[in-house]
């Protein structure tokens, strides 16, 4: 199978710093790959090992976009002009342009993170093809597409058509770095550069009206001997009305 | 590049040494890898400093307009700092600007920048990997190992930083004592660039740097620094370890009594912490610099060589790690263009050393670090200063004093004597 691996490579959001004004600092922010995305490309190797066949990188947006060519994938594309976006169908139109110019694809498979939840399903609607997301590992058995998911407390392992859009969602941190070796083998993969026009999309995104700081809830605190502090909670909770 | 190397040289960190040395290497149309610890260049280190920038006029001749350097010092105040009051020298001079001497520097800008241009100019860059250790075949350093994976090259350059663990490891280096090294604690406090040029009385791109003897340190060895970047402060302290341990006192604990000293705080009134953190640091250069630097095939350079000089006036390290870095390129250049990677063509860096300015300043100020650790220097004259200036200010309406009695009579009050005043003179006028 054909398999291509989406992967994002973006400023770590966790890093950035929220100040008090609502604004948004960067600064320290390290450049990182999505956190399910190291397991979508053990899931994108699974399934190309069990059909013979090779696994293609694709990401947006600028940096540095060797990620998965330091991890085993042979070569990468990268829509380096596509900005960050809020839409989440806007990210997926753009992702779906680049894999039908990459010809021939069976399956797609793609991170299904929290923070772009609806780039997976839209992705599919798409390319008119069946997604399944939330799935915990994929692979090829006998020649189909066989995905392992979570239904309550039951492990569910399901079939799929081809070709589909797969959303693996880690369980674990199973990112490994790699080594020197294959870091200079990487810089040797080539890595291709598309464009927004070259795809013939042009994303279009919500205003940001600017950014505060979500208004809290104000928290009273009763400090002194447990009898004291209880029977001023009691009369915080009539005055209230709560009690 | 023969059959048998990976590269001609590897190069280990990615500061201000190794990107310099990577870079002249390359340059010179070998093959270098450098290879660097932290996920991006420069996330190991602490925002920054001052760099005295004019050896680097070499290596890149337009250096101070294109690379992302913050303020160009034209303004340098020594302060003796008390409980209340302090003392300022304060030397401001455009002839600083004119060839630009000194600039800030914040390394999260600077590093990536080096790096870029190593890239440039064809050097290989790895980040975010972690050597573990050298591969030595026949007594010569041929190469380094991450992980599983081995690399060889010709000459291995260890820039790895203070604590370098390739330096350690090799034998080139014993585990430094607590005197030699130090430990700064350092905050970035952002503040809008107007208010930051109206408080510092600078302007354009011009800024300040001081250096702070005294109640910073609350009497530990070692001194307050503060200097001024385009839109924040880079303020902290720099305590000797032995010093630090004897006192028993915190060091973070001596950073907030310094950024919240009266003569300090209203600096930094209304600025937003930008970073915060500690870093070990070099106190003694010229004893850790007097260690071997060489092996067959291996040159050590930077921090990891122990060049760094605190003169008491300035701290350098970035200077004489890039000094370090275009002799130790030099040097193997030559030894790669014999083919011969002994340790007396290893020694071609000592030589070169030997003939720039860093030799030469580190035996300059090689008593320095002795003339530091006189304790008088972070108690008694600070007061002693600020009190004969008091004689000379204080008008209480009893009969003035000419400036020698009053300032005779302070320093009789102050419990410090005449014969260690002239003493400490006479060290000072040696030392510095």
């Amino acid at each position: 199978m054909r398999v291509v691996v989406v992967y994002k490579w973006a400023r770590n959001p966790t890093d950035a710093l929220v100040r008090s004004d609502g604004s948004i600092d960067w600064r320290n922010a390290r450049m990182t790959a999505g956190e399910d995305d190291p397991a979508a490309l053990a899931a994108a190797f699974a399934i190309a090992a069990g059909s013979d066949g090779e696994v293609l990188g694709l990401t947006i947006g600028d940096g540095d976009a060797s990620w998965a060519l330091a991890r085993g994938v042979e070569r990468a594309w990268s829509v380096a002009d596509a900005p960050s976006l809020v839409d989440n169908a806007a990210t997926a139109a753009i992702l779906a342009a680049a894999v039908r110019h990459l010809g021939e694809v069976d399956v797609v498979v793609i991170g299904d993170s929290r923070q772009d939840a609806g780039v997976p399903v839209a992705l599919a609607g798409e390319l008119g093809w069946p997604a399944l997301v939330g799935l915990t590992s994929a692979t090829t058995v006998d020649g189909r597409l066989q995905a392992a998911r979570k239904v309550g407390g039951a492990a569910q392992t399901v079939l799929l058509p081809t070709p589909a859009v797969v959303g693996i969602a880690a369980e674990a941190d199973v990112d490994r770095a790699p080594g020197m070796k294959e870091l200079l083998a990487a810089r040797k993969r080539p890595l291709t550069r598309l464009s927004l026009a070259e795809l013939g999309v042009a994303p279009d995104d919500p205003e940001s009206l600017g950014c505060a700081k979500p208004d809290s809830t104000p928290a009273r605190v009763f400090a002194g001997e447990p009898a004291e502090t209880a029977a001023q909670l009691v009369a915080a909770l009539r005055s209230e009305g709560v009690l | 590049m023969s059959e048998d190397v990976d590269f001609d040289v590897i190069v280990v960190g990615g500061g201000v040494a190794g990107t310099v040395c990577a870079y002249r290497l390359a340059e010179a149309g070998h093959e270098v890898l450098l290879i660097e610890r932290g996920a991006e260049p420069g996330s190991k280190n602490l925002s920054g400093g001052v760099f005295y920038c004019r050896v680097l006029a070499e290596v890149f001749p337009d250096f101070v307009d294109r690379a992302p350097v913050e303020r160009r010092i034209t303004r340098n105040v020594l302060s003796f700092l008390n409980d209340d009051s302090h003392v300022n020298v304060d030397y401001w001079d455009t002839r600083l600007a004119d060839p630009v001497n000194a600039v800030t520097v914040l390394r999260a800008k600077l590093d990536p920048w080096l790096s870029a241009e190593c890239e440039q100019a064809g050097v290989v860059v790895m980040p975010g990997v972690r050597v573990d250790g050298l591969l030595q075949e026949d007594g010569r350093f041929v190469g380094v190992r991450a992980g599983e994976d081995e690399l060889r090259c010709h000459v291995v350059v260890a820039a790895d930083g203070v604590n370098s663990f390739l330096a350690q490891a090799a034998g080139v280096r014993a585990k430094e004592p607590p005197g030699h090294l130090a430990v700064g604690v350092k905050s970035v406090i952002g503040l809008p660039r107007t208010v930051l040029e109206d408080r510092f009385r600078v302007s354009g791109d011009e800024g300040v740097a001081y250096a702070v003897v005294g109640d910073c340190t609350q009497g530990v060895a070692g001194g307050g620094f503060l200097y001024t970047n385009l839109d924040s402060v880079s303020v902290g302290v720099v305590l000797r370890l032995d010093d630090l341990q004897a006192a028993g006192l915190s060091s973070s604990d001596l950073h907030d009594h310094f950024l919240a000293h009266p003569a300090v705080e209203p600096l930094l009134r209304g600025g937003e912490l930008l970073e915060y953190g500690c870093h070990l640091t070099i106190e003694d250069g010229p004893a850790m610099a007097a260690h071997d630097l060489t092996r067959p095939g291996l040159l050590v350079i930077g921090d990891a060589g122990g060049f760094t000089l605190n003169t008491g006036l300035t701290i350098r390290g970035m200077d004489l790690a890039a000094g370090s870095a275009i002799a130790a390129a030099t040097a193997a250049s030559a030894a790669l263009a014999a083919g011969d990677f002994s340790q007396q063509a290893m020694d071609g860096y000592l030589r070169e050393l030997e003939g720039s300015f860093v030799s030469a300043d580190l035996r300059t100020y090689a008593r320095a670090p002795g003339f530091l650790e006189n304790p008088r220097l972070y108690t008694g004259y600070g007061q002693l200063l600020a009190d004969v200036l008091h004689g000379v200010y204080d008008h209480d309406l009893t009969p003035r004093r000419h400036l020698v009695p009053g300032a005779l009579s302070a320093l009789k009050a102050s419990g410090l004597r005449i014969d260690q005043l002239v003493r400490d003179g006479w060290a000072a006028a040696r030392a510095l």
